[in-house]
């Protein structure tokens, strides 16, 4: 009945042409910007979808989303990057990890669409100094940040009869005393993965030999064989051999530390923000926890904070330079998007603009303590090379397993990361 | 005709070939030549250091430490599953009640991702509710809570145990198909002959099974070679680097430290190593194969 003829052909071979068209055409009104994070979490997930839809909607900009696990990110990235594949943006941990890859010419500064999108208004200038600033130049904007304090179940202190958080060292041995007396185990600390365990030494580094010292211990000018190291060790040990802590913390990952705290099987962990998104699902929320800052340890010594920032880069060699740029400040200049972030992930806001009231009261708590704190340090993993902190990481591991043999622990850490340094 | 012949096959060589290239040969090369260089993995600036990666190695205490781990992992993940796998096939083929369905159980494993098999041993392993934890305290009494996985002294132990589990299984049936060539008169001779069972194995089956054995063993040195993912994923090495090998040690150095040229040169050394045991493995097949021509 039907004649396929030649010119028919034509028609419909045109005709499948145009349609085929239709859609590059619109792919190239507002192109597409390639972006690969670790925010795998189903609420990080779906809140970062949503996210990309509103900048989709605004911009016409597709983000094409390529999510890796937290933990194999970090060598995922480098695959990628040694393929020379990286992705248009992709999200990464400030500090020492940003620095060595701005050094490798792996990063695109971005300058000119800091001063465009006037982010020195909205960016916290702590953050803004601390974590976008390398070798003279902006390469990441700081998408969300978070601060490391001792999370505590409410109902097991007031249990042993505790209703005062304690403020000097001493105040936090004797709340540890009272703990065990109680019959509950003071501190749970899962670092299966090691890095959990590196919030002790920062602190207690920082609160004994103060932010200036453990800047230059991280720059690799001290030396892990020095007496402010060695203190620092020391009480960590001691609160070890005093039964403070959960038993073999490697054993156990953080979350089942802060399972052990939720089932009130240990009073406290020092840990995070994140740990607030991860309690607040599991149905523990902030009427059942608080937290308090990091004891006082060494009079006089300012009372730095710890914590990561959470940043987004642009590779060198990004396909869509234009949409990375535009991506970038939508993400940290919308005050709507950066406060449901930040909700979504138990993290503080770098922006400025972000009304404090959207936090839970808990956060409120944290984002005060950052304000007032004399510095923002960035936790041991982010603060020195990637080659010491893997060192130093096992070093913790091995001080909890054995804290007896600190000190040949430390004779060691010293040479690889001197060596490391040297690299 | 035979030319056009010659022309299919080397058409049809090529697919194949170009998909090992790319993704053995090339890697490989690449290794060699990152080997004598200081690449981090990021930069695109880096320099040749000559042989400095592999003198590095011999100053290096974590790569000896790794060594060691790895004679450990390959004779016990080549002696365990070797040993279990020949008395599950003398049981099977001795027809015991259910021996096909134990059979199945058996080789069940084998069929199982290195990754599935590691994370079941993890729980396994789980220190407060793990099965081994909770049968040990069923049996003695007792409340230990021991971390295997988390201590220097089992952690290694702990995941070739996980490892030969599943390993056995491929023994078994290979030693299963080579007791089927065994001829059934001999057997019966025996029998008539008044040997005993033990005399039996020891002096008929073992020696005519030498073939399979040469098979079990060098698939079990070639699987422990690439035994990399079961101990990635119970131990990353650990804790503290004690259960490192040295596919682990590379992996480390390579991707957590972001030294890509040590990292290049300690696969360097790794394949050197399971090239001279493949070049072993060869010799010893042509010598069993000259026995029983």
């Amino acid at each position: 009945m039907f004649k396929t003829t030649r010119r028919a052909l034509m028609v419909s071979v045109l005709a499948s042409g145009l349609m085929a068209a239709l859609p590059v055409q619109q792919v190239l009104a507002g192109g597409e910007v390639t972006i690969s994070h670790y925010f795998t979490g189903d609420l990080g997930l779906d809140g970062l979808k949503q996210i990309f839809a509103e900048f989709n909607k605004e911009t016409g900009i597709t983000v094409k989303d390529s999510p890796i696990g937290h933990e194999d990110f970090k060598t995922g990235i480098l695959v990628r990057a040694a393929g020379g594949n990286l992705p248009d943006v992709f999200s990464y941990w400030a500090g020492a990890k940003t620095q060595f890859i701005i050094n490798s010419k792996s990063l695109h500064p971005i300058d000119d669409m800091w001063k465009a999108a006037d982010l020195d208004a909205i960016v916290a200038k702590p953050i803004a100094d601390g974590a976008t600033l390398y070798n003279g130049h902006r390469y990441l904007i700081p998408f969300g940040y978070h601060y490391a304090g001792i999370f505590y179940n409410k109902k097991i202190l007031q249990k042993a009869g505790i209703t005062e958080m304690p403020k000097t060292w001493d105040e936090f041995k004797a709340m540890c005393d009272k703990l065990k007396a109680a019959g509950v185990t003071p501190i749970a600390l899962g670092s299966k993965n090691r890095w959990p365990a590196q919030f002790w030494f920062d602190y207690l580094l920082l609160r004994t030999a103060g932010p200036e010292y453990r800047a230059k211990l991280m720059a690799g000018t001290a030396s892990y064989t020095d007496p402010e190291v060695a203190q620092a060790m020391e009480l960590w040990k001691q609160l070890l051999e005093a039964g403070d802590f959960t038993k073999t913390p490697n054993a156990y990952d953080w979350t089942d530390a802060a399972d052990q705290v939720q089932r009130g099987e240990a009073a406290m962990t020092l840990m995070g923000t994140w740990i607030t998104g991860y309690w607040n699902t599991n149905k523990f929320t902030d009427a059942d926890y608080d937290f308090f800052e990091f004891p006082t340890v060494k009079e006089g010594v300012p009372r730095a904070a710890v914590g990561p920032v959470d940043g987004l880069v642009i590779a060198a060699n990004a396909k869509n330079m234009e949409g990375a740029e535009k991506l970038l400040a939508f993400m940290i200049s919308k005050p709507d998007v950066q406060a449901k972030w930040a909700s979504i992930q138990g993290a503080l806001s770098a922006n400025e603009k972000v009304n404090p009231k959207t936090y839970t009261p808990v956060m409120q708590h944290a984002l005060d303590v950052v304000k007032h704190a004399p510095a923002f340090a960035f936790n041991y993993d982010l603060a020195t090379p990637p080659a010491v902190s893997e060192v130093g990481l096992s070093m913790f591991s091995q001080f909890l397993d054995n804290p007896g043999e600190v000190q040949s622990m430390l004779d060691q850490t010293q040479t690889a990361a001197a060596a490391a340094f040297k690299q | 005709m035979e030319k056009d012949k010659t022309l299919w096959r080397v058409a049809m060589l090529i697919p194949p070939l170009a998909v090992f290239g790319i993704l053995v040969v090339w890697p490989l090369f690449s290794s060699f030549y990152y080997s004598i260089t200081n690449w981090n993995g990021f930069s695109a600036d880096y320099r040749y250091v000559g042989f400095d990666n592999f003198l590095q190695i011999f100053h290096d205490p974590l790569f000896t430490r790794a060594a060691v781990n790895t004679v450990i992992w390959m004779l016990a993940a080549v002696i365990v599953p070797t040993g279990l796998g020949l008395v599950l096939a003398l049981l099977i083929d001795s027809q015991v009640p259910g021996a096909s369905v134990f059979k199945s159980i058996f080789y069940l494993p084998i069929c199982l991702s290195a990754i599935v098999v590691g994370q079941i041993w993890v729980w396994i392993y789980q220190p407060d509710w793990g099965l081994l934890n909770t049968a040990i305290n069923l049996v003695t009494g007792g409340n230990s809570h021991f971390a295997w996985l988390a201590k220097p002294g089992t952690a290694l132990y702990a995941v070739i145990a996980a490892w030969s589990w599943q390993q056995t299984g491929l023994a078994m049936v290979i030693f299963l198909a080579g007791l089927t060539a065994i001829p059934p008169d001999l057997i019966e001779v025996c029998h008539i002959e008044g040997a005993s069972s033990g005399q039996r194995i020891r002096q008929v089956v073992l020696p005519l099974l030498r073939p399979a054995t040469v098979v079990v063993v060098a698939l079990g040195v070639i699987n422990s070679l690439k035994g990399f993912d079961i101990l990635y994923i119970m131990t990353g090495g650990g804790p503290f680097n004690s259960s490192d090998t040295l596919a682990m040690h590379m992996y480390n150095e390579s991707f957590k430290k972001y030294h890509m040229g040590y990292g290049s040169a300690i696969s360097v050394v790794l394949f050197l190593i399971a090239l001279a045991i493949i070049f072993a493995y060869f010799r010893q097949l042509r010598k069993v194969d000259e026995i029983y021509e």
